[in-house]
């Protein structure tokens, strides 16, 4: 069937008339001009004849929407279920909640090794006696060397004695 | 009465502008209860939108139990993501346009694993869905399977914005404004996706007319 073409600067406006979408200014001068405009007429009695056609009606029965209700129930509830875990799970593995915990190690990290040296030292020795804790470890290395002495002296006189020979 | 007769439905394609506006108000307060956790006023919203969720995946799909799954897979996702609605735009809103996505995604999918969606299997269902209310002729029957077959065809044809802008003003009477909403684009587009739609539909179905 040879279609007749309407006037190419109208065919949008045609469409928009026949879904009642043009406003009233265009729509004024869009009827004026189809008075006297066989080929734009007949394109909008087609588009009248047409485009209905298209639409396919469909309704289902009472049933079905009983059916349509329980499926979506049980369709929700199933992701629901499932959702549950992952989410609680989840929620400590989202992109900025990881950065945050990094930070907080990484600082606790750091603090332990600036702030935190020397915390685990003992305090049993009051500081006052600090100062003879680290001079008695020297005290010790005197006693040592006195004891050296006394050693040398012991081996001094038994030489002297086995010189002069048994009295 | 004509072989065409059980085809002229537009009519009951009514503008959803009003009904829309006066429901919105109450889908606001229903959606505020959802969110905190009560089921029953989720359900209702189920109730308010589920023909017409229903009516629109069975216009992109033209398919019953495909339709009634689309329809619900869009309650399901709205449900888990209605925490992250935010109100910007209405529910109604929101709530179709998950549902055009998963009916584009539908089409989608089905132009990568074609399937004759015209077959024998589905003919039954689809000729029920069309049934006239006084008994036709087996030829009256015949033309109307062509013409059903033909119809189908030319709307598959279309590019999917077309096809969306298309079914969402001719079938389901939604206005210009409501379509830009959905679609996300200008009422400007829509229009033009709107008359290339009409223009192919109107060549492809010439024998129709």
């Amino acid at each position: 069937m040879q279609l007749l073409s309407p006037c190419t600067n109208l065919e949008e406006n045609l469409v928009l008339f026949h879904y009642g979408e043009l406003p009233p200014p265009e729509r004024f001068s869009l009827e004026q001009h189809l008075s006297g405009c066989a080929n734009c007429t007949a394109y909008l009695k087609d588009l009248s004849a047409l485009l209905p056609l298209t639409v396919k009606a469909d309704d289902p029965p009472a049933t079905f929407w009983l059916d349509y209700n329980r499926e979506l129930r049980h369709k929700i509830a199933s992701t629901r279920d499932k959702s549950w875990l992952p989410a609680k799970f989840g929620a400590f593995f989202q992109p900025r909640l990881l950065t945050a915990f990094g930070a907080i190690a990484v600082i606790a990290v750091a603090l332990t090794l600036t702030l935190g040296k020397g915390v685990w030292q003992s305090r049993d020795v009051p500081r006052e006696d600090e100062a003879l804790m680290e001079v008695l470890p020297m005290a010790e290395d005197l006693d040592f060397f006195k004891t050296m002495d006394v050693l040398d002296n012991l081996d001094v006189l038994e030489f002297m004695g086995n010189q002069r020979g048994p009295a | 009465m004509t072989v065409l007769e059980p085809f002229l439905v537009c009519g009951a394609a009514k503008s959803l502008q009003d009904r829309s506006s006066s429901v919105r108000a109450g889908d606001e307060e229903l959606v505020a209860l959802a969110q905190s956790g009560n089921e029953q006023a989720f359900e209702q919203l189920v109730e308010r939108h589920k023909q017409k969720a229903y009516h629109i995946a069975f216009d992109f799909c033209r398919d019953r139990e495909d339709a009634k799954d689309l329809s619900q897979d869009a309650f399901l996702k709205a449900f888990v993501n209605l925490k992250n609605f935010d109100g910007r735009s209405s529910f109604y809103t929101w709530f179709y346009r998950i549902l055009v996505n998963l009916c584009l995604d539908y089409k989608r999918r089905q132009k990568r694993s074609p399937t004759d969606s015209f077959d024998e299997t589905l003919e039954p269902q689809m000729e029920r869905s069309h049934e006239p209310s006084q008994p036709r002729s087996p030829d009256q029957q015949v033309l109307a399977r062509q013409m059903s077959r033909r119809v189908d065809a030319a709307l598959q044809a279309l590019p999917a914005k077309q096809r969306t802008a298309f079914i969402l003003k001719n079938h389901q009477g939604l206005s210009i404004k409501e379509i830009a909403e959905l679609m996300q684009t200008a009422e400007g587009t829509v229009k033009v996706h709107l008359h290339r739609a009409v223009t192919a539909l109107r060549h492809s179905l010439a024998e129709f007319v």
